[in-house]
């Protein structure tokens, strides 16, 4: 290969898309580190603290795409503070200074803020791209500012954030000109929308594939816009109410038929359940059905939906739809590769909408699943067992019973066989959360089988260190791994400082670990952060000399090139 | 000095918050303590407490588990977008649907975050981004809109005649009119003392 000219080199390099492989190719020598350096377009930070953006500027001058991630998983769950950190400003800002051309940013869990909005859409010329996921900070004001600035504006999409909603005129700020759109998510807005705004929006883009209303667009505005977007492949229907006559349901029944191209349907947020069948005609080709958001979709009127699904490849869906829901959907989406049951009831009324019985029934039915969560009250190693049985090939298990410590309902026995029968079986797993009655045992069986594991989430799991021992031990791929209100301590802690080296993170909260151990894997390992996270005490541990045997509430860890970071809140303690 | 048996209360050692009836609460709540500390990997033994007799009893705690910060492990976002459908469908309390004419789309408003009628007056004034409904609510005659609202039965009344807590206590749903158009509607009269 040395043979040839850079410029064939770093075309052949062009093909290599997945940034494992071209972090590969990058050490293979030093000429090749060099042309994978500046042609490399897409950077992903797993970690926004694990180096900087000028150290980012300096090795990949050329980048067009960047994504950044903060917060660590935990976060979604209220495990971590407000005001922790996870900062996009410094990044824009730095990416500004800089000469790079910078065309798509994409965030999650980060806090980003109206003028870093301003100033991303103020700095790249040939911007295209806003993906924003769980992030906070901004308002309607910021999505202002993308829209009257970046004149090539393709993608706007909003997942899940929390969004200040000034119920301002946002949308009426996309130019006249811009006719550029092909994704528009806002579903998780608030407030009201201009549909007037809206409808000529979507009228003047042709190319827009990917439209996700929020709750303020009403059932006749939906059918206006569907009309005016007959390409349209994914939607996001917004309040599918229908208060005022069965011609809006009309209207929108003949628009839909006109929607040929549509493959994935999502949003219901208020849902008029009789006027779900005005989309019957388009399910058999939907690949993508997510009702997760649909607390009134249910019994009859949903799996007549899903009857009709028979592509379907995602289903995202509430426990409302029970086990003969899971029949129906074992029955006949049998291309089904991902499914996501999400609780109703999250304070575990006792109404077993699904059980063991539906998870079963999937994993017999469904011979392409790779995915699953799965929320639910009861669980039994046998079904367990059986389940890995019908199921080898899951990437993704995520199981979570709803009860802490929850022993099989039938047995009364921990559930270690189950979890067990899962990773010796699932030669590819790469994500696995645990949960129910568990004790070391089902540790050992992780470490022996689940090689391949990258990410794995205990709670009110194990028995004594060596449960994480047998994990930090046995999964070599390990990169994420968290834990909360489970008995490891200092031993399992320190064992193998290394080990955090080849990890992205390690979460521990409401463990055994103590301060004193971690000064010690602080002093060990100079290349981590170690983050104590202590609300309550605001940082006074340090100030109180707090003896090295006190439990630590919150523990957090990674790897680093750059150090200690220098925005962390009082309440964040850095070793 | 105390009665013998209010002495034999207070040293006696429980489980529950003080002041508190006994039995029920505390059996439950040992329940859920037994089995965090049986759960420890042993089974033959202790399969007796962690049957599912035990099992029932968890359930019926919510104090016990609603305590744990953060379970079960469901995003904020989804929470609170969980939370909304379930107040919806509580009459009385909570949120409820408004509907103002030509306006194209529903809103929803808390009554519970209302004190009074001037409270929901100005809290629908805000929603709906016009001045002048809150009027209606006080002032009958002289403006544009009247609110009026259907209650448990179906029947749809003018808003601001009945005492503001009967008021939240059957409200289902909001509507604001035009007053030109409120004539015809077949509201239901007035009390007495009009």
């Amino acid at each position: 290969m040395n043979y040839f000219p850079d410029e064939v080199i770093e075309h052949v390099f062009d093909f290599v898309t997945s940034h494992k492989d071209r972090n590969s190719i990058s050490l293979v020598c030093k000429s090749w580190f060099k042309i994978e350096r500046y042609s490399r377009q897409n950077v992903f930070i797993g970690n926004c603290y694990s180096i900087s953006p000028e150290r980012l500027l300096r090795r990949f001058p050329c980048f067009k795409s960047l994504t950044l991630k903060g917060k660590p998983h935990f976060a979604d769950f209220n495990l971590v503070p407000h005001g922790w950190g996870g900062f996009v400003q410094p990044w824009i800002e730095a990416l500004a200074r800089s000469r790079v051309g910078l065309e798509e940013l994409r965030l999650k869990r980060m806090v980003v803020t109206d003028e870093g909005l301003e100033l991303l859409s103020r700095s790249f010329v040939n911007f295209k791209s806003l993906v924003l996921v769980s992030c906070e900070g901004f308002s309607t004001d910021g999505l202002a500012s993308i829209a009257s600035n970046c004149r090539h504006l393709r993608d706007l999409d909003l997942q899940e954030n929390e969004i200040d909603d000034h119920r301002g005129q946002w949308l009426s700020c996309f130019p006249e000109t811009c006719t550029s759109v092909v994704t528009l998510n806002f579903a998780c807005l608030e407030g009201e929308t201009n549909l007037v705004a809206l409808e000529r929006l979507v009228a003047r883009s042709p190319n827009l594939r990917s439209l996700k209303l929020n709750r303020a667009v009403p059932l006749d505005a939906l059918a206006r816009l569907m009309a005016c977007a007959p390409q349209i492949v994914d939607l996001g229907v917004g309040s599918y109410e229908d208060e005022q006559d069965s011609e809006s349901c009309l209207k929108l029944q003949a628009a839909i038929r006109k929607c040929t191209s549509l493959r994935s349907l999502s949003g219901f947020l208020e849902a008029a359940p009789h006027c779900l069948s005005a989309f019957h005609p388009v399910c058999h080709n939907l690949t993508s059905l997510n009702l997760s958001y649909a607390a009134e979709i249910h019994g009859s009127h949903l799996i007549k939906l899903i009857e009709h699904c028979k592509k379907l490849q995602r289903l995202w869906i509430l426990d409302s739809i029970g086990d003969k829901g899971l029949e129906v959907v074992a029955s006949t989406c049998k291309e089904l590769q991902e499914l996501r049951v999400f609780p109703t009831d999250l304070h575990g009324g006792g109404n077993t909408a699904v059980t063991e019985d539906g998870l079963v029934a999937i994993s017999a039915g469904c011979p392409k699943l790779h995915s699953i969560l799965y929320f639910c009250q009861q669980m039994t190693n046998a079904a367990l067992i059986t389940v890995a049985r019908n199921c080898p090939n899951f990437i993704r298990f995520r199981l979570c019973i709803l009860e802490p410590h929850k022993p099989d309902h039938v047995t009364s026995q921990p559930l270690d066989e189950g979890f067990g029968a899962i990773v010796q079986a699932c030669k590819n797993l790469k994500r696995l959360s645990v949960s129910g009655l568990l004790t070391d045992q089902v540790f050992l069986y992780i470490g022996m089988f689940a090689t391949q594991l990258e990410m794995l989430s205990i709670a009110f799991a194990g028995d004594t260190d060596k449960g994480m021992l047998y994990v930090l031990n046995g999964c070599k791929k390990m990169r994420k791994l968290e834990i909360r209100d489970s008995p490891f301590g200092d031993a399992a802690l320190l064992a193998d400082v290394n080990k955090y080296e080849t990890m992205r993170s390690l979460w521990m909260s409401s463990c055994e670990v103590t301060l004193g151990g971690c000064k010690r894997l602080a002093r060990k390992a100079p290349w981590l952060n170690v983050e104590i996270i202590n609300e309550n005490d605001n940082n006074r541990m340090e100030e109180n000399g707090y003896e090295g045997r006190q439990k630590v509430d919150k523990l957090y860890l990674y790897r680093t090139v750059v150090g200690t970071r220098v925005d962390a809140p009082p309440f964040v303690w850095i070793l | 000095m105390e009665k013998g048996g209010v002495e034999h209360e207070i040293t006696e050692l429980r489980l529950g918050l003080p002041g508190r009836d006994v039995t029920e609460k505390m059996m439950k709540k040992r329940g859920f303590t037994e089995m965090i500390m049986t759960s420890s990997g042993s089974n033959s033994d202790e399969s007796g407490v962690v049957s599912g007799g035990d099992v029932e009893k968890i359930n019926e705690s919510p104090a016990a588990k609603s305590e744990v910060v953060g379970w079960p492990p469901v995003c904020s976002y989804r929470r609170k977008n969980n939370c909304k459908e379930a107040w919806t469908t509580k009459v009385g309390l909570g949120y409820v649907k408004v509907s103002m004419d030509g306006v194209p789309y529903l809103r929803k408003i808390d009554l519970g975050s209302s004190q009074d009628y001037d409270d929901l007056a100005f809290a629908l004034d805000k929603l709906f981004g016009v001045r002048g409904i809150g009027v209606a609510l006080k002032d009958g005659d002289n403006c544009e809109y009247v609110t009026i609202y259907e209650d448990k039965d179906g029947d749809w009344m003018l808003a601001g005649d009945v005492p503001w807590g009967m008021f939240i206590e059957s409200c289902k749903r909001l509507r604001i009119m035009k007053r030109s158009d409120a004539t015809g509607f077949g509201l239901q009269p007035r009390g007495v003392d009009e």
